[in-house]
């Protein structure tokens, strides 16, 4: 999971006289837009509206269809699926904590490579995976599924699973208008994996305070914008400005949706001698999943006919500075995600916020983007970014999901008419 | 989004335009032109307005100026100068003759200075390749 936070630095600038002046005068102006240059408040401004328009993935026929979200949270939760029976994708993406864990890498059958990644917003994305090696949210569900680390199954165990169980066997001829029994392995781990993305896609975050800032911000409304923390903004005004956080994390989502090198190990689990010095190539190797993938939009399971949803599959291009790179995340709840970075090896906001600050750029690729560089940020400045990252947090937790599933018992049969049983994105 | 066009020409360039790229104008918009030395160059995109994070689409059209051998094929690239990096896509570049060609797959991932490269292939085997640049500004 992508649990780092791209924070490009400008120059090495120590505080400014301007800055310091830049307080005062909104110390002085209290309340007021005149801490923020127009160029700031229109980078603000693209940072909204939340939540962002959305319609339903193409490429998955039962995309925001309600008999494919309610089987596909069933199944998310049911440790059946593995194997031997004691791990599901509910274990690692726990909703009290933001559908992700907590830890820095967890264990299903084995440890895994990487931090797990929130499900939050994960309609919005483009790459899946903190190396982009799926290219729709179906395709990357099936994929913890058969890793012998996770949950250790296959199509066969899945398929028979599904088709045994009269309930679920009913629900999924209710999504698909068809028995699971008339279908080969392959395509019922398929339509699982459809079936759970419908449920991972009514995962979306609430406003936040900054939203609420920004909201404020954008209709002129002084009084409101006034109510938004004065260290955030100091933040906020590094984001956008000295820092230059958001060319990478941009838009309502906080994230480009592409990778980048920040100069995190590439050794899996941060030591040269962990586990046998393995190297996680990152979007080097999701690039080479990506392509040789029989379940990428490219291939016979992509419900568009169009193929209009495969243009980045059909035109991603593979370079070796691709090693080492990792999907930019969304900062939308990043208070709720640590810990950070794709290998989880940073705990706390406080540790990522260093990390920009104190950059190391030998460990950038040679041809590194020459947008890193050191932020040298003073212990104020650190932890008013910090305080504008918080205000990028739900007010609430998310909502507790896995519900008791012994009723109402499935009734076959019951597909709604075309159009009536999709929800309200 | 705003958007700043600005045209960086690669090489000399001459004053005049000795001929004109066969591009019209399209629901009102108009196309961009660059030339280089040998070639002139319109172009427009699909949709109007490049958007960041969003795959997009380059028509264009080439023609040569006087003593210029007619183009055979033009490869369609862009990067970021300043950040030192192009994108991650590759384009596929399709003509339809008379100097028209249809690039797909662009998509501009970050705000900021990106810069066109159409680089016109003319002469067979044993042609020439001649570079045009034209910048764009994303915020």
């Amino acid at each position: 999971m992508i649990k780092k936070l791209f924070f490009a630095g400008v120059t090495a600038a120590a505080l400014s006289a301007s800055w310091l002046t830049g307080i005062t005068q909104t110390q002085a102006n209290e309340p007021g837009l005149i801490e923020f240059t127009q160029a700031e408040i229109h980078l603000i401004l693209s940072h909204g509206p939340w939540p962002m328009a959305w319609s339903p993935d193409t490429s998955n026929r039962v995309s925001a269809n309600r008999h494919a979200i309610d089987l596909g949270e069933r199944l998310f939760f049911d440790e059946r699926l593995s194997v031997k029976e004691n791990v599901s994708c509910g274990t690692c993406h726990i909703a009290e904590y933001n559908w992700t864990d907590g830890v820095k890498r967890n264990k299903g059958q084995a440890l895994v490579d990487r931090n797990t990644p929130t499900l939050m917003n994960m309609r919005h994305h483009r790459w899946f995976a903190l190396d982009g090696a799926a290219d729709s949210l179906w395709s990357q569900s099936m994929r913890p599924i058969v890793d012998p680390r996770e949950l250790a199954s296959n199509a066969t165990h899945v398929a028979q699973y599904v088709r045994k169980d009269a309930d679920l066997s009913c629900r999924y001829e209710n999504t698909f208008g068809v028995n699971p029994a008339a279908q080969d392995d392959e395509a019922v781990l398929v339509g699982v994996g459809k079936v759970m993305a419908a449920f991972q896609e009514t995962l979306v975050t609430d406003l936040t305070p900054f939203d609420a800032f920004r909201d404020a911000l954008a209709r002129g409304d002084q009084a409101a914008v006034s109510l938004y923390p004065r260290d955030a903004r100091r933040g906020l005004k590094i984001f956008v400005g000295k820092g230059n956080c958001s060319v990478c994390h941009t838009g309502p989502m906080f994230t480009h949706g592409e990778f980048h090198d920040i100069g995190v190990s590439h050794f899996i689990g941060g030591g040269a001698t962990d586990d046998g010095n393995k190297v996680d190539g990152g979007r080097h190797d999701g690039i080479k999943k990506l392509t040789s993938s029989k379940f990428n939009l490219l291939g016979p399971y992509n419900d568009d006919a169009t193929r209009a949803s495969a243009v980045k599959t059909e035109h991603v291009k593979a370079e070796h500075r691709n090693f080492g790179e990792f999907k930019v995340p969304s900062l939308r709840n990043v208070g709720y995600t640590g810990p950070y970075m794709h290998s989880g090896e940073m705990a706390s906001l406080n540790d990522v916020v260093r990390h920009y600050s104190e950059l190391n750029v030998d460990r950038l690729h040679t041809n590194g983007e020459s947008l890193l560089k050191p932020l040298k940020l003073t212990q104020r400045e650190a932890a008013d970014l910090v305080a504008f990252l918080q205000t990028l947090n739900m007010d609430r937790a998310p909502p507790w999901r896995g519900k008791e599933y012994a009723q109402p018992p499935c009734v076959s049969n019951t597909r709604a008419k075309a159009g009536e049983d999709y929800y309200a994105p | 989004m705003r958007i700043i066009l600005c045209a960086m020409l690669a090489g000399a360039v001459s004053a005049a335009w000795s001929c004109t790229p066969d591009l019209p104008a399209m629901q009102g918009h108009k196309p961009q032109t660059a030339e280089s030395q040998k070639y002139a160059l319109a172009f427009r995109t699909a949709p109007e307005k490049v958007v960041i994070g969003q795959h997009f689409v380059v028509e264009l059209a080439l023609c040569a100026k006087d003593g210029a051998a007619a183009p055979d094929s033009v490869r369609v690239d862009a990067h970021m100068p300043e950040h030192r990096h192009g994108m991650n896509y590759k384009t596929t570049v399709t003509g339809s003759g008379a100097g028209k060609f249809r690039a797909e797959g662009l998509m501009f991932h970050m705000p900021g200075r990106w810069e066109y490269i159409f680089e016109v292939r003319a002469g067979g085997n044993s042609g020439t390749t001649e570079r045009i640049t034209t910048s764009i500004v994303l915020q």
